[in-house]
């Protein structure tokens, strides 16, 4: 796949409108998936990730291929995506990145983890639950939701996103254990399990 | 619950992505404590969730014009961007007729301009009576008769008599 990919970026650097449009064809999704997550709205989801192509257009001659053509257009669209919702970012100043005592405490923790067993193939309440997630996503602080897409679809690690955030690895680390939280409690508000249910351990306040 | 501060936002680290202190650590912490147990669990349960569920969102979008677009917001590309398909299995037809307008509305106006022919020459009494006249649209030929009784066009395979 990644050597087709080099092939068609070859013929796109070379003019061929076709080869370009086989490369924005077979990435188009993944790209709008990260533009989605990370701003919510569909049409301005849409918008970023045509934008992030003509983007890619007009650096391919830069692209050199030591990343795959995929990864590269989805840094790309995510770059976008952040860019136009700084504004969101910088109105909501109340979130913290700190974890305190409070933030551990009734989590319910391991509560999801046992209602989805262990074969994700025939959890009902899994394909239920991913059904809601992108919801679910929609309701978190930008920072938040911005910290997982890059994490889980993106697949940066702490170093990385550190990097692309302007954040220290500790912050990063902090950062996606809120994000996480407060994914996992709407997660088991949709599943209708109560808060706390679970034996949790030590972590009672 | 302390330690926890410490190590809950550790956990879900792939990897090579902690220093192999904390990673001993945590591994220690792990054995011992059963709310952080459940974190782990709960995040390796969910694990790859947010990733299928986003391209479930963009699944579920038409992205067949997607490309077009795209194409279209490059100037030096624009040229290339094609309609997008639509009308189903008309869609080739429609495609053909977009791109060959005159040619479609030609096809489309054979026919009438053949019979308007056939009027205007039948009128003007150019046809000797029992003269068979041929008239031909697209391919296909069709014999007209001039009887006493006005003209009589012969349908199908049929030849005409005496012919």
């Amino acid at each position: 796949m990644e050597a087709d990919d080099l092939a068609l970026v070859s013929r796109a650097k070379a003019g061929d409108p076709e080869a370009f449009r086989a490369l924005v064809v077979r990435t188009q999704r993944k790209v709008y998936a990260v533009a989605l997550g990370i701003v919510k709205d569909r049409d301005l989801a849409w918008d970023i990730s045509q934008e992030a192509f003509v983007r890619v257009h007009a650096h391919l001659p830069e692209f050199k291929g030591e990343s795959s053509f995929s990864t590269w257009a989805l840094r790309i669209v995510s770059h976008l995506a952040i860019d136009s919702v700084r504004k969101e970012r910088t109105a909501i100043k109340d979130d913290i990145d700190d974890v305190r005592e409070t933030d551990l405490a009734g989590g319910g923790e391991g509560i999801l983890a046992t209602a989805l067993g262990n074969d994700p193939q025939e959890n009902a309440l899994r394909r239920e639950l991913a059904g809601k997630m992108a919801e679910a996503l929609a309701q978190l602080p930008e920072k938040h939701r911005t910290i997982l897409v890059l994490r889980e679809v993106e697949g940066l690690s702490y170093e990385e996103l550190a990097e692309r955030l302007g954040l220290h690895k500790g912050t990063v680390m902090s950062r996606l254990f809120h994000a996480r939280k407060k994914m996992q409690a709407l997660l088991r508000e949709y599943a209708g399990i109560e808060r706390g249910e679970a034996a949790e351990g030590g972590t009672e306040p | 619950m302390t330690a926890c501060l410490r190590f809950a936002p550790m956990i879900g680290a792939r990897p090579g992505e902690l220093t192999l202190e904390e990673a001993s650590a945590l591994a220690e912490h792990l054995a011992s404590c059963g709310a952080c147990q459940g974190r782990l669990a709960d995040e390796e349960a969910l694990s790859g969730m947010l990733p299928e569920a986003l391209l479930a969102e963009a699944n579920r979008r038409d992205f067949s014009a997607f490309s077009d677009e795209v194409l279209t917001r490059i100037p030096a590309l624009g040229r290339a961007a094609r309609p997008a398909p639509r009308g189903g299995m008309l869609a080739p037809i429609l495609g053909w007729v977009g791109h060959h307008r005159l040619l479609a509305a030609a096809s489309a106006l054979a026919p009438t301009l053949a019979a308007l022919a056939l009027i205007v020459y039948l009128g003007q009494g150019n046809a000797p009576e029992g003269a068979p006249v041929e008239v031909s649209s697209e391919g296909r030929s069709t014999m007209v008769l001039e009887t006493s009784e006005g003209p009589v066009v012969l349908l199908g395979d049929l030849e005409p008599e005496g012919s």
